[in-house]
């Protein structure tokens, strides 16, 4: 039975955190009239509520998707290849292959089947002990949202054995130093250190990279159960934009090859810039800031560039490569390759995260009480790796 | 997050009213942005633009889209300073200017408000009285007593519509048939505007729900479903959850439009009232909306009362 929260050092802090969540979700339905949606009540579709229904539909989508050999991409009025619409980020396939699966790059297809029903499965179920809050409840789950089955046995496709490249010396340096910095925490300090970008509103989850890998492993655990993983694509001539469910983050990306912004403009989400390659879409990303004492996706860098490829090559499903390059960080770049399923409707809602953030007064405030008792492993809990 | 779409309720009958050939004054004085007598205004600017930046869609840059309605596409800004007060106001000294001097200053301006006066009914007078005295008055509470007192602007909070159109910081307009985005530079706040499947607001907001559609060569936008904290500016003006925006763009040019809203609110005004002003197209051949994340910058002011900020002395680590 895995236990979603497993990561939390104890019950206390889970139920905290879970606070942040509930924040979260409320900022879906702020206050004032608690009205329910109008119109009539219409039943849940099976796939959201039982789990067989959601692996029976994900299997059917997938293996439609692997029968797609000649799909022509529709066009956009003005020519360029059509990516529009809602897109999920969730996946079950984890970022890095698991050790013991060695070189060995893809399932069969029975095993890509059978190795989402146990995810889907696992996260479905909760264990009633630790866990306060049981997102399934909420339609939030990844096998609710649409999550398909992957070939791959990893995200990572480079390096070979589908894992992270070894941490340059300085990187190395940086961790140990923020794992004894962490021991040593003044209790009274607060949210940049017992927070973090996400519980702090700051950043929602994934907005770039946008599919980052499923439990276990995962670098949140929001981000692993696939928690308003939607990216509304909108394209209008000369842009594609990107529109996040999470934190209703925003990125812009002009696609007409223009130059960067000038080196000393840096920003949390970089400076985006496209261009077309066929019916593929690519987006450099540079001038990220120095977000300390966070950091950046896996504790990545201001040094950091990453180059995506988006590729429509069905009428659902999104082909997204990326490749990650960080020198202060990682001794080579890595890449992977993902798809995204898309999804119904095509909008997103409002996520006034910052506006409601309830939560994170319980969380930075339940730290500080437990750092006092003693305990000192806060990781996980937004103390900085 | 999906399961919230169950509220999907019937098109507006609104939508299936279209007046085919309705122009307004404004639309036709200078008959910019209307086929070709728009064009030799524009040719000049245009081309500058195309030289400093190709773009591979010629669509872009057209005074009309593909489907014939005037092209929004681009980034626009209002010039004035409604954001301070939407009323005629003059200038003055800042909250804090023992250290903020001229920064913090307040810039005169004539106002917005058609008629002058904002028809608040008593009540609600003397609460934009008490939200212009506690402006800063910041209580950081876990329930939405957080929202009794302080401009959302200066809490990091999303301007609703229509502050957000009068802000001083640019925004984005992408339009399609089917739907208009509009992403804000202020706090990359958004907002859709569904030209196809109106629907009533599936749930409350700050930024509102948005049914648009066109009337002639005007953009009508029918925004409600506010969660009643959005005030109008930072001297406390404000409207509630029952307030009903109706915006009106008009092109009135290549580079520039006319921006109309009529607010109704029956439980803090009189009678519905109107503001208005011009908004125009940011030129620069580099022109592109920058990340203005305010959440870090709010941080100490409103957690450290709760002794939940972490001082920047001792962050560096």
């Amino acid at each position: 039975m895995r236990n979603r929260m497993s990561w939390i050092p104890s019950a206390l802090t889970a139920a905290m955190v879970v606070a942040v969540s509930m924040a979260v979700l409320l900022a879906q339905a702020p206050s004032g009239r608690t009205q329910a949606p109008s119109g009539a009540k219409k039943t849940l579709p099976q796939t959201t509520t039982s789990t067989d229904a959601a692996i029976k539909a994900s299997e059917d989508a997938f293996k439609k998707s692997l029968e797609l050999k000649n799909y022509t991409v529709p066009k956009k009025p003005w020519g360029e290849p059509d990516l529009s619409g809602v897109w999920l980020t969730a996946t079950y396939t984890r970022l890095q292959r698991p050790q013991e699966l060695g070189d060995k790059e893809f399932y069969t297809e029975e095993e890509a089947i059978a190795e989402y029903k146990k995810a889907a499965e696992s996260d479905a179920e909760v264990d009633p002990r630790t866990v306060h809050y049981d997102w399934k409840e909420y339609a939030m789950d990844a096998w609710q949202g649409g999550a398909t089955p992957n070939l791959r046995t990893s995200l990572i496709v480079d390096p070979k054995n589908g894992r992270l490249p070894p941490l340059t010396p300085e990187a190395q340096q940086r961790r140990a130093a923020a794992a004894a910095a962490a021991k040593q925490l003044d209790p009274m300090l607060g949210i940049k250190t017992f927070g973090n970008l996400y519980t702090r509103c700051v950043l929602g989850l994934g907005a770039l990279p946008l599919v980052r890998g499923g439990m276990p492993g995962a670098d949140s655990a929001a981000a692993a159960a696939g928690v308003t993983a939607e990216a509304y694509f909108f394209q209008s001539p000369g842009y594609v934009t990107i529109v996040m469910q999470s934190n209703n983050d925003v990125r812009i990306i002009p696609t007409d090859n223009r130059p960067h912004v000038q080196s000393q403009v840096r920003q949390w989400l970089g400076d985006s810039r496209g261009h077309w390659e066929g019916n593929t879409l690519v987006v450099e990303s540079t001038n990220f800031n120095d977000p300390k004492p966070a950091t950046h996706f896996l504790g990545a860098t201001d040094s950091l560039s990453i180059v995506e490829r988006f590729t429509r090559v069905g009428p659902n499903t999104m082909r997204y490569q990326y490749t990650v390059t960080d020198p202060k960080t990682w001794t080579r770049p890595w890449s992977v390759d993902a798809t995204m399923p898309r999804v119904d409707p095509s909008m997103i809602y409002e996520f006034a995260c910052h506006e409601q953030n309830y939560g994170l007064i319980n969380v930075v405030t339940g730290t500080q009480i437990r750092f006092r008792e003693g305990v000192r492993d806060l990781r996980g809990n937004g103390a900085p790796e | 997050m999906r399961i919230g779409w169950t509220g999907l309720s019937a098109f507006l009958a609104a939508m299936a009213i279209v007046w085919a050939a309705t122009i307004t004054s404004e639309g036709q004085a200078p008959a910019a942005g209307r086929g070709q007598a728009a064009a030799p205004q524009t040719a000049a600017p245009a081309a500058g633009r195309q030289a400093a930046a190709p773009r591979p869609a010629a669509a872009a840059q057209g005074a009309r889209t593909e489907d014939g309605r005037p092209n929004l596409n681009g980034i626009w800004q209002a010039v004035n300073t409604a954001n301070w007060d939407v009323e005629a106001h003059q200038a003055e000294a800042g909250p804090h200017n023992d250290i903020m001097g001229a920064w913090g200053a307040q810039p005169a301006g004539m106002g917005i408000v058609e008629g002058g006066a904002i028809p608040y009914k008593p009540e609600a007078l003397k609460k934009k009285q008490d939200n212009f005295k506690n402006r800063m008055l910041v209580k950081i509470t876990n329930d939405p007593h957080r929202f009794d007192t302080g401009d959302p602007e200066l809490e990091c909070f999303r301007p609703g519509v229509p502050r957000a159109n009068y802000m001083p910081f640019p925004f984005q307009i992408f339009q399609n048939r089917d739907q208009i985005l509009m992403v804000y530079e202020y706090k990359g706040a958004m907002r859709t505007i569904f030209m196809d499947k109106h629907q009533d607001a599936p749930v409350d907001s700050w930024m509102g729900w948005s049914n648009g559609r066109w009337e002639g060569d005007t953009l009508v936008v029918d925004v409600t479903g506010f969660n009643g904290h959005q005030w109008l500016d930072r001297a406390g003006n404000f409207f509630s959850d029952t307030a009903h925006v109706v915006e009106r763009w008009t092109p009135r040019g290549r580079d520039h439009m006319m921006y109309e809203a009529t607010i109704e609110d029956p439980a803090v005004y009189t009678r519905p009232w109107k503001i208005s002003f011009p908004i125009y197209r940011r030129l620069e051949a580099n022109a592109q909306l920058l990340e203005f994340n305010c959440v870090p910058f709010v941080e100490e002011m409103l957690y450290t009362p709760l002794g939940l900020y972490n001082p920047p002395n001792r962050s560096s680590r």
